[in-house]
């Protein structure tokens, strides 16, 4: 008991002005956390959102087809799970990890929910709303799922393949999301789909597309070609000078004007454009600090040693500057996803914050006030994700061993 | 005098009496010229770090290059593997001039090892994968021949144990041993030295040092900037002095450390031996 108050004493009430700033911050704290728990169990009226939940998970996509959504998420589930297990196996193989540290047991789990908690959570959350068991089966196949997988995938890590082999396996692999992509698209075009979902869609595509153009910019800005290095450099510039927004609304509205209405894309093939190219000019300026950090003396063996310009560029400097800037690099991926939200107020996409909008205007809903409460649920659906994207970003950063030189 | 120096010059059989060189193009050993620079000038901006540099290098000829920092010691082995561009003369290393051709550079450097002051191994490798890298990119080597290879190299340079650990958890001295190991693995006629012990704790100059003389033993043919008088003492066929850009002496060791001819050679050797 004394070593509390004597921790009070010295932490919180060391002078008089420290006490009156404690007593100060205590009562705005407790007000604010009064507010929140208040409008979260008392005040708020989350009815609209166990009504719509459909709308704000997968927007209009068509019921009929909803199985396709079901079977598209326990197979990223397995293929997530495959995929961990294989780089897993591949590294204790090349000595990099110890094998022990992923053996299976409460050590294991406890680990995996300490990392995945918040999302775990959401999506509990989200089944409790539903109500139904249809998600509840999915959730559960998708656990079972990952687990096979991940269970499988040290077995195909630990083959010895030869060259064509593992060609084979990365082809098929990489083939999979693509397949499954086809696969619901074929069903439901790509404007059709919404919701949260088009959010995660967007920001999945714009990610995988804009990191090979970004690290592509990045070594055109420092090439010895003039003419790439002018073109690289003036593209950068452009895009960064202009506000995302605009960029969004240019392509809803005036490639219109431009190209012939046959040959415009759908709305949120434009929106994954402007999102890619909007990203890589950010991430090409990220790894360009990256490559600047790498010294000199890399380059210098790597030329020493007889390797040709563009091995020196990819196996000796772009591995090490790309490993310089992973928390620049994640920030500037969750602030694409975040983005996404502007797709719907730009081009009408019918992503999580319109939706949230425009439920408020349903005949049910309209009128009550209930803008704060969708908000508040598509806010922490966001931060849920991005917090576990900067969580993990700082583990794999730790796992890489940034800063062992 | 050591063993290494008696084999050096006796196995030579040519090699002149003279103790002092007229000049640096007089090689030791066979008469076999591995390198030649020729009237090679550098110059970096308005400076000029090099001025009409003459030297030849015999096959298995080891020759050490010491003098003040600044004297374009350095230089002149950078430019040697196009790491720096001469800006007059010629260079041919066993029969190829550096020229502009990217193909002749990349000729060169695949027969040429280098040794940096700082190591310049690369951090996000292991050890092991830092000696097979190229092997296997530039040689086209199968990946377990290169491993075999890289295996083999650890245990001459004497540290096997550390294959699979990363530059990072190496010692300054381990590290610039692997970083030998490195150079040998692309089997090149000739090494060149930078300063190779200069960023060591004084404890692990000599795990390096004696990689270096057991290499010399060998018969690799080696350029070496050094301030360590002692290893040019003892495994060095010519020690070449240069200050200002320039080569002021060229001697045998024992001509070089008993009877300095040039008041600068004596100047800097009063100063380094104190």
């Amino acid at each position: 008991m004394s070593g509390a108050v004597t921790w009070l004493r010295r932490n919180l009430f060391r002078s008089p002005v420290d006490a009156v700033v404690t007593v100060i911050a205590a009562v705005v704290a407790g007000w604010v956390l009064w507010r929140t728990l208040n409008f979260v169990f008392v005040t708020g009226r989350w009815e609209i959102i166990r009504v719509n939940l459909r709308l704000m998970l997968i927007g209009r996509f068509p019921e009929a087809h909803e199985l396709r959504i079901a079977v598209t998420v326990v197979s990223l589930s397995a293929w997530g799970g495959l995929l961990a297990g294989i780089v897993r196996a591949r590294q204790v193989k090349a000595g990099r990890v110890d094998a022990g540290d992923t053996k299976f047991g409460v050590r294991r789990v406890a680990d995996l929910a300490e990392r995945f908690w918040i999302p775990l959570l959401l999506v509990v959350l989200l089944l409790a709303l539903a109500g139904t068991v249809g998600p509840v089966i999915v959730a559960v196949l998708s656990v079972v799922a990952a687990v096979i997988g991940r269970l499988i995938g040290p077995v195909i890590g630990r083959l010895e393949l030869p060259a064509i082999g593992r060609t084979v396996l990365v082809t098929v692999l990489l083939a999979i999301p693509v397949i499954l992509y086809f696969y619901v698209v074929t069903a439901v075009g790509f404007d059709d789909w919404g919701g949260f979902m088009l959010n995660l869609f967007l920001a999945a595509c714009s990610i995988i597309l804009c990191y090979p153009i970004g690290v592509l910019l990045a070594l055109g800005r420092r090439s010895t070609l003039p003419l790439v290095r002018v073109v690289c450099t003036v593209f950068i510039e452009i895009i960064r000078g202009a506000p995302l927004f605009v960029l969004l609304l240019f392509a809803n509205v005036a490639l219109g004007f431009f190209v012939p209405e046959s040959l415009v894309p759908s709305t949120s093939t434009r929106a994954i454009v402007v999102f890619t190219l909007f990203t890589a000019a950010y991430m090409a300026e990220i790894i360009r600090g990256g490559l600047q950090s790498v010294p000199s003396g890399q380059f210098e063996a790597a030329k020493a040693l007889g390797l040709s310009p563009v091995r020196q560029t990819f196996l000796i400097v772009l591995p090490q500057a790309i490993r310089n800037v992973i928390p620049a690099q994640i920030g500037q991926l969750i602030s694409l996803f975040k983005d996404t939200a502007l797709a719907g107020v730009a081009m009408g996409s019918f992503e999580l914050l319109r939706v949230s909008q425009a439920i408020t205007q349903q005949d049910d809903f309209a009128g009550q006030g209930l803008i704060g409460e969708t908000l508040a649920f598509g806010a922490v659906m966001f931060w849920a994700i991005s917090y576990t994207m900067s969580r993990e970003s700082q583990r794999f950063e730790t796992r890489l061993g940034v800063g062992v030189r | 005098m050591s063993d290494a120096m008696t084999d050096g010059t006796t196995d030579g059989g040519g090699a002149p009496d003279a103790t002092v060189f007229a000049d640096a193009t007089q090689v030791a050993g066979t008469g076999d010229v591995m390198i030649e620079v020729e009237s090679v000038d550098k110059f970096f901006d308005d400076f000029q770090a090099l001025k009409d540099i003459d030297v030849k290098v015999g096959r298995q000829e080891v020759v050490v290059v010491i003098g003040p920092s600044g004297s374009g010691k350095s230089t002149l082995i950078r430019c040697i593997n196009r790491l720096e561009e001469h800006d007059a003369g010629r260079i041919v290393v066993d029969g190829v001039e550096l020229s502009n051709d990217v193909r002749n550079i990349q000729e060169i450097r695949r027969e040429t090892g280098m040794v940096f002051q700082q190591f310049n191994l690369f951090p996000h490798l292991s050890v092991l994968d830092n000696i097979t890298l190229a092997p296997r990119n530039v040689r086209k080597m199968p990946k377990a021949e290169a491993e075999k290879l890289g295996m083999e190299l650890l245990e001459r340079v004497r540290i096997p144990e550390q294959a699979k650990k990363y530059p990072g958890q190496l010692s300054g001295g381990q590290q610039q041993r692997v970083a030998i190991a490195r150079s040998l693995a692309m089997k090149p006629k000739v090494m060149l030295f930078d300063e190779p012990t200069s960023a060591l704790d004084p404890e692990m100059i000599n795990e390096v040092l004696d990689t270096m003389k057991d290499l010399a033993r060998e018969g690799m043919t080696m350029i070496v900037v050094t301030h360590e008088m002692g290893f040019a003492r003892e495994v060095a066929d010519r020690v070449v002095f240069m200050a200002d850009g320039q080569i002021v002496e060229v001697g045998t060791p024992e001509h070089f450390f008993t009877n300095p001819q040039e008041d600068r050679t004596k100047l800097f050797l009063s100063q380094i031996l104190d």
